[in-house]
């Protein structure tokens, strides 16, 4: 039995004339297909990194993509909060123009060597006539609305000449509800500010 | 230097793509594509084993590629076979090499694969099944019946020439 295997182990035969010719040419042809024996073990290989660049990339893609959107979305949602931001700094700016303008009105009534009550009857009368409040700042920094009147009164009444005992008072007590208050005085209120001290002067 | 490497391993190679092939058009092609492969991988050859195995073995791969598509091994459960003793074929022993080549030569060369791949080259089921993408069974089932067709064979040479005055 093992002599036919060595022998066909061993077989040998001579191979044509020519053969040596092409395998000559085909090594020395620039061209020549490369055959290597692990060609086949490459090829998966390369499929193999192939397929993993190519998922790559489209996972690349989709980060890139969703990034994106949530970038797009947080900066549409940061621009309106912006917008509303930007509205409120709007309107305070307009309160504070508001609150210098009219401080200044009642600087201008308060340094005047003028009668008083007479500039704040033209302030009152000007053309701005729908404006019948200014707005001053309270002790608190809040906005609040009293008549040029009054604030020429309230200027007048730390003035000892002339002598306003009764206004003097009054407004005093005024003054500490305001200091203990956040309310804004209105036309009215500070009508009740004036009646409620007279009236407990009268019970006293 | 490749000339000299071509003189010197062309025949026993061109014996091993006959064993495959069968046929000397095939053969030529084999013999041609087998030592490409080898001198553009020769740098390849770490010098374990011997310098013919690594060649040889090049060229079995090759046969194997070469002919992949023309052999059809179905995957079968493994039957009991009726099963050729290796002494059943002693009878081989006793002829010359081109006999032995063209009896073997007859083998359908699924057949034929397998019993050169297990019985000459030495390669085990595993091995073949691994190469082939076969199942260690068909490789057994495909030996099994290449052994029997091979006895059939001989039977048959052997009245020939019992015949003859």
């Amino acid at each position: 039995m093992q002599d036919f295997k060595n022998k066909l182990y061993n077989y040998e035969a001579e191979p044509p004339e020519g053969i040596w010719g092409k395998i000559d040419a085909e090594l020395n042809s620039k061209g020549g297909k490369d055959i290597s024996v692990t060609e086949l073990r490459r090829r998966p290989k390369i499929i193999f990194y192939g397929i993993t660049a190519a998922a790559s990339l489209i996972i690349i893609f989709l980060i890139s993509v969703i990034f994106n959107n949530s970038e797009k979305h947080q900066f549409e949602n940061s621009s309106a909060s912006l917008t509303q931001t930007q509205k409120q700094l709007l309107s305070s700016k307009k309160i504070q123009d508001s609150i210098k303008l009219n401080n200044k009105i009642l600087e201008d009534i308060i340094n005047s060597k003028k009668d008083k009550n007479f500039l704040a009857e033209i302030y009152e009368n000007s053309l701005n006539k729908l404006k019948k409040y200014i707005t001053i700042e309270g002790p608190e920094g809040q906005p609040v609305k009293i008549s040029p009147k009054v604030a020429t009164l309230i200027e007048s009444a730390d003035n000892e000449f002339p002598p306003k005992p009764v206004w003097n008072k009054k407004i005093e007590k005024w003054k500490q509800i305001m200091l203990s208050s956040t309310l804004s005085p209105t036309s009215t209120n500070l009508l009740e500010i004036v009646q409620v001290p007279s009236s407990s002067d009268n019970n006293e | 230097m490749q000339e000299l490497l071509y003189k010197k391993f062309s025949s026993k190679m061109y014996g091993v793509c006959l064993r495959y092939s069968g046929n000397v058009d095939d053969a030529n092609d084999l013999l041609q594509e087998g030592f490409i492969k080898i001198f553009k991988n020769l740098h390849k050859f770490r010098g374990e084993g011997s310098f013919e195995g690594w060649i040889r073995r090049i060229f079995v791969n090759t046969s194997i590629e070469h002919f992949r598509k023309k052999i059809k091994l179905y995957n079968v459960t493994e039957v009991q076979e009726n099963t050729v003793e290796d002494t059943d074929l002693t009878i081989l022993d006793t002829l010359a090499e081109k006999d032995i080549i063209a009896i073997v030569n007859e083998l359908s060369p699924g057949y034929k694969t397998v019993f050169n791949m297990h019985v000459v080259e030495g390669y085990s089921h595993k091995e073949i099944a691994e190469i082939l993408g076969i199942t260690e069974g068909t490789s057994k089932s495909q030996l099994a019946r290449a052994k029997g067709v091979l006895k059939k064979s001989l039977e048959k040479a052997i009245d020939k020439t019992s015949k003859i005055p």
